[in-house]
């Protein structure tokens, strides 16, 4: 035989920590998003229509929120001084409707506070301007504009995301990362989400 | 195919009475049972491989509705957990051809798992991450196995992952590419090094050639061009000339270290010669580059087909372009043809005169 056979893991146990480490990779994609949605917070939040240019890319549906655009009003804290790639905190806080609107944002992190919960954006690159101030809307995201559907069914939920009728209740991490638990079509619950 | 002119000229020598026919059979036979030989079968079973799991994964995905979630993920792993035992148990049988089939189906259905996963979960997409991670599995499952066909897979994945969708990536911007392009290429060396798949290595040189041409990409100034063409000009003498230190490693290697050292010098030279406006530095440019290509052919040009070509391009190039720098605007477009044809006519004499020198030198050697 040639030199291969020697120093060489054993084939069977090659294979057992392979396919253990590759199923664990899979499993702990599984369960970090499982743990949200069994302990998350609660949060509700308004859809909005989007550019109907890019609507149905596969066969997920594009959802945007109100929380994804921050005016500068509620931004508090420091500002970055130059372009570097950041993440926000942003609070939420339920309205009469029972829908979460964002009520304060900051580059830094947020303490958590009674009533509110903090998410935490994905990372963004920030473009400071010459006399370093901040641009009246930020724009962004959270990991939660996209919801894979049934092949076909994804323009129902578009024609309802375009007449503001659909709502997506989701959980909230400690470390405020939210994962979609169902969405809410005209009030009525669709695709509640399993754990697994 | 080497194979093939192997075969034409062994029955040559038979017919000339050099060799007889039994000595024939026997050197083919030796060649075949080489296990780094082209086999069509080998690569025929590679393609089903990746056919097959094209197919399982597209069915699974399609499916959306007719399985439930759970069922589905169950069902991918398992196919991963299938595809490796399989493959185990076919290298203990001493099918390694087929096992590798197994091994590089396990690979690809890992990837397909991480897409339908995240896909089925709703977990927003990393793209970087998803490729990053398939491709440390494909490493791991290929020094676990020590497989030379896992290594290939997790050659090209080193692409996919540096050519990932920047646009959906959060984890990372494309400048962690400057530092993450040569570790991978620096682990697929490793991988081809220690599974004996050596093929597999022009993808890392490639990889490495990629990186440079990305780094000048992301910093487009005369310093990044000129370092990259000493860092090739350091390379290529470290694996070309005999007293280096290295030269006996580069040497296990074959051919490429040196070709690609010294490719990464040319590219760095071309790319050169855009930067520098004004004549002088052109002028010292062009020097540069004829004597570059002079000293390839002079340190490779006897044991390295692929720079000794290489060389005879720079150098014919380069030639046509200082003469139509310089007396190409003076003597008019027709009196620069002539020129030019007399320029490469004694290039090629040049050349064949070389050619023969270095066949001659090889006979000696060998007498």
């Amino acid at each position: 035989m040639t030199i291969s056979s020697f120093l060489r893991v054993p084939p069977l146990a090659a294979a057992i920590v392979a396919a253990a480490l590759q199923t664990a990779v899979l499993g702990y994609m599984v369960e970090s998003r499982a743990s949200i949605l069994r302990s998350g917070a609660d949060i509700k939040l308004k859809t909005l229509p989007v550019d109907p240019r890019d609507l149905l890319r596969g066969d997920y549906v594009i959802l945007s929120y109100p929380i994804s655009t921050i005016p500068k009003d509620i931004v508090t804290g420091e500002i970055p001084k130059d372009s570097q790639q950041v993440r926000m905190s942003v609070r939420l806080k339920p309205g009469a409707d029972g829908l979460w609107t964002a009520s304060e944002a900051s580059f830094g992190d947020l303490a958590p506070a009674e009533g509110s919960v903090v998410l935490r954006t994905l990372p963004f690159e920030y473009y400071s301007s010459v006399d370093n101030v901040l641009p009246d809307n930020i724009f962004v995201s959270y990991g939660i504009e996209r919801y894979y559907v049934p092949e076909g069914e994804g323009k129902v939920l578009e024609d309802a995301r375009n007449q503001e009728e659909l709502e997506v209740e989701a959980r909230v991490s400690k470390e405020g990362t939210p994962q979609i638990a169902r969405l809410i079509l005209k009030g009525e619950p669709i695709y509640d989400e399993p754990l697994y | 195919m080497y194979r093939g002119r192997l075969e034409r000229d062994l029955k040559l020598w038979e017919v000339q009475g050099l060799i007889d026919a039994p000595t024939v059979g026997r050197l083919l036979k030796e060649y075949d049972s080489r296990p780094s030989s082209f086999s069509l079968g080998r690569v025929l079973m590679i393609i089903a491989a990746l056919l097959v799991a094209a197919a399982v994964l597209l069915l699974v995905a399609a499916n959306w509705d007719a399985i439930p979630r759970l069922v589905r993920l169950v069902g991918i792993v398992g196919l991963i957990w299938g595809a490796y035992l399989a493959g185990a148990v076919l290298i203990t049988r001493g099918a390694e051809r087929l096992a590798a089939a197994f091994l590089v189906f396990g690979t690809l259905a890992f990837g397909g798992a991480i897409a339908l996963v995240g896909q089925m979960y709703h977990l927003s997409g990393d793209t970087f991450q998803a490729t990053l991670v398939w491709f440390v599995g494909a490493v791991v499952a290929a020094a676990l196995f020590r497989s030379g066909a896992v290594t290939a897979v997790a050659g090209f994945l080193a692409f996919v992952v540096s050519g990932a969708d920047w646009t959906q990536s959060y984890s990372a911007n494309e400048t962690v590419l400057l530092w993450l392009m040569p570790l991978m290429a620096v682990i697929i060396i490793l991988l081809v090094r220690y599974t004996g798949a050596a093929r597999v290595r022009h993808l890392a040189y490639l990889l490495l050639v990629t990186w440079l041409a990305f780094i000048y990409s992301e910093y487009e100034t005369p310093t990044t061009a000129i370092a990259i063409a000493a860092f090739g000009a350091v390379a290529y003498l470290l694996a070309a000339v005999p007293q280096s230190p290295l030269h006996a490693f580069a040497r296990s290697a074959g051919a490429a270290p040196a070709f690609y050292s010294y490719l990464v010098l040319m590219v760095g030279l071309l790319v050169l010669h855009a930067e520098f406006d004004n004549v002088a530095d052109r002028l010292f440019l062009g020097i540069l580059t004829l004597m570059a290509a002079i000293a390839g052919i002079a340190l490779s040009g006897k044991e390295n087909g692929a720079v000794r070509y290489l060389g005879y391009g720079a150098f014919a190039a380069e030639t046509l372009y200082l003469a139509s720098e310089t007396i190409g605007s003076i003597i008019g477009t027709s009196g620069f043809f002539l020129v030019s044809g007399l320029v490469v006519a004694l290039i090629a004499w040049g050349v064949i005169a070389l050619e023969r020198r270095f066949s001659k030198a090889e006979t000696k050697v060998e007498a």
